[in-house]
């Protein structure tokens, strides 16, 4: 009998099989470890000192105070604050169903095309923006809504349209931003409804077609259903990342003009790193936090998976 | 609108550099305003993030795809559960656990956060499926101890999800901005995007020499994503499916 043998179950009595779960558990413990002291220490320790500093007062030189809920009281009388929801919520609400529709139009689109060299080009370049920096994809654009030399109020005088002062007129700064913004993702979300609709499967398509369906009624009826799940993600991480907004903001208006472009994360950081309130800022995030986890599950309860 | 991304960066580029002489954007940049080190810095922690997240994550997911420990279940959701916390939540704690770990200022303080739960999912995705149960018992029965079972033969059946969360790194590493902006105080030690920035705000009507520092922090992302799109795509479109 060799070691092999050994091991074979009906060999094994109850002790050396407690013995080898136990080692066998221990050695998984010992894979995940790394990962998991890495996650303790930058999430789950994290999370617990935001909740713990936005009931003190904290400007990292002297030991943090106990001031219950100031803090929080104090977030609904802040202008800033309110500006900053009020414009994260807006932001949310124009880009998430804008940069959705469009990523299932194009990728309908893209899906009822042949294979070939344009096809592929053009998946490709929706791509680009997706895999640049924010950094990089606001400096562009802040040169391209440029009032006196920027491409895009270049282009609106062709057509007669008087320049626009984008980036300078709270009207209009808002806007541009989320412009931006679903320029840059829709190509991200192109790409799992892309897939998607690949897999569903031909023989749907093919018997509606046979009832008499046109193309368009083949896809209200068959691909948006489908895709419902999807859409759920789509959705969902959409408004998660717009919530978290910054990097645009803070490199194409810098919240400016006035209060019309800052956002949630925007205040945050201004909290916490330029004036140093941190108990403030710890509130302020833990706000975030909040809103969403609500925004999830309520997303979850109303679009979320069936069957 | 998908043409214009790429004529973005080959419009502006071209109208502003035949502007102002070509090269010599270039050369002033990495000259005048140390590119070279904002890119090697940039480098450095892209590439420790990348190995680091590419076997650490490996490492949990296999243990999760393939192994059997109590308290997996639970295990398993609190890191599903960390997924869902917003970076900036946590950036204030970080930078205070930073600062107690004298960390502050340092590159090693810009990669060490990037490894999260997202990898280790996506690793035990992949391995649940496509790391078939037999060859790992028969690597077990010829007596390899589980250590050598990772490296000879999880690891190289699981290349592609691992060049898929390296690609993902990567690029969240190379483009991470809020970060580096909040740790960092030295000009030197800075990373290409916060240069950038930084560039930006300096100098706000020297196009030229933007659009260079643009192009130069664009291009390696955008080389690797060339090169890599097979993967790159397949990776998302694997996280999105299943997710």
């Amino acid at each position: 009998m060799n070691q092999a043998d050994l091991t074979k179950p009906s060999l094994m009595t109850g002790s050396i099989r407690r013995g080898n779960r136990w080692r066998d558990a221990v050695g998984a413990y010992a894979f995940i470890l790394p990962s998991f002291i890495l996650i303790t220490v930058f999430y789950l320790i994290p999370i617990l000192m935001t909740g713990f500093y936005s009931v003190t007062k904290f400007n990292l030189i002297q030991k943090p105070t106990f001031v219950g809920l100031d803090n929080y009281t104090r977030m609904f009388s802040d202008p800033f604050v309110t500006a900053s929801i009020r414009n994260t919520f807006v932001f949310t609400l124009v880009t998430v169903p804008i940069q959705t529709f469009l990523a299932l139009l194009l990728a309908a689109v893209f899906a009822s095309r042949k294979d070939g060299f344009w096809k592929n080009f053009t998946k490709s370049s929706t791509f680009i923006p997706v895999i640049s920096s924010m950094i990089i994809v606001g400096v562009l654009w802040r040169m391209m809504f440029n009032t006196d030399i920027g491409i895009i109020n270049s282009l609106l005088s062709v057509f007669g349209v008087e320049p626009v002062n984008w980036l300078g007129d709270k009207n209009t700064a808002l806007l541009a931003v989320c412009i931006v913004s679903i320029w840059k993702n829709v190509g991200y979300f192109l790409v799992i409804y892309y897939v998607a609709i690949m897999e569903i499967p031909r023989s749907l398509y093919e018997a509606a077609e046979m009832d008499g369906a046109n193309r368009r009624q083949q896809f209200w009826m068959i691909t948006i259903p489908s895709l419902r799940n999807i859409t759920y993600l789509v959705v969902t991480l959409g408004t998660i990342w717009s919530f978290q907004v910054f990097d645009l903001v803070y490199i194409m208006t810098g919240g400016g003009p006035g209060t019309s472009t800052i956002t949630l994360v925007m205040t945050i950081y201004d909290t916490a790193f330029k004036v140093y309130d941190m108990g403030y800022a710890s509130a302020i995030s833990f706000l975030l936090f909040t809103i969403v986890i609500l925004v999830s599950v309520i997303q979850k309860r109303f679009l979320g998976e069936r069957g | 609108m998908a043409l214009m991304s790429f004529q973005d960066t080959a419009t502006l580029d071209f109208h502003f550099r035949v502007d102002k002489f070509d090269l010599d954007n270039y050369k002033r940049i990495f000259k005048n305003y140390n590119f070279f080190g904002y890119l090697s810095n940039s480098l450095y922690v892209v590439a420790s993030a990348c190995v680091l997240n590419t076997f650490i994550s490996s490492m949990a997911g296999y243990a999760f795809a393939k192994k059997h420990f109590p308290l997996k279940r639970e295990l398993f959701w609190l890191y599903l559960a960390t997924m869902m916390i917003p970076a900036q939540v946590t950036l204030i704690p970080t930078f205070i656990i930073m600062k107690q770990l004298d960390l502050l200022n340092t590159l090693t303080a810009l990669y060490l956060p990037i490894l999260n739960a997202f990898g280790v999912f996506l690793c035990r995705q992949f391995m649940q499926e496509g790391l078939p149960d037999e060859l790992i018992e028969a690597a077990r029965m010829d007596g390899c101890r589980e250590l050598r079972i990772y490296t000879s033969v999880v690891l190289p059946l699981a290349k592609p999800v691992l060049v898929s969360l390296a690609v993902f790194t990567f690029i969240t590493t190379w483009n991470d901005f809020i970060w580096p902006l909040v740790i960092i105080t030295d000009s030197a030690k800075q990373t290409l995007t916060l240069a950038l920035s930084t560039l930006q705000t300096n100098y706000t009507v020297n196009y030229g020499l933007v659009t260079a520092g643009t192009t130069l922090t664009f291009l390696p992302p955008f080389l690797f994503y060339v090169f890599m799109q097979k993967q790159f795509v397949e990776g998302i479109a694997f996280s999105g499916i299943k997710a």
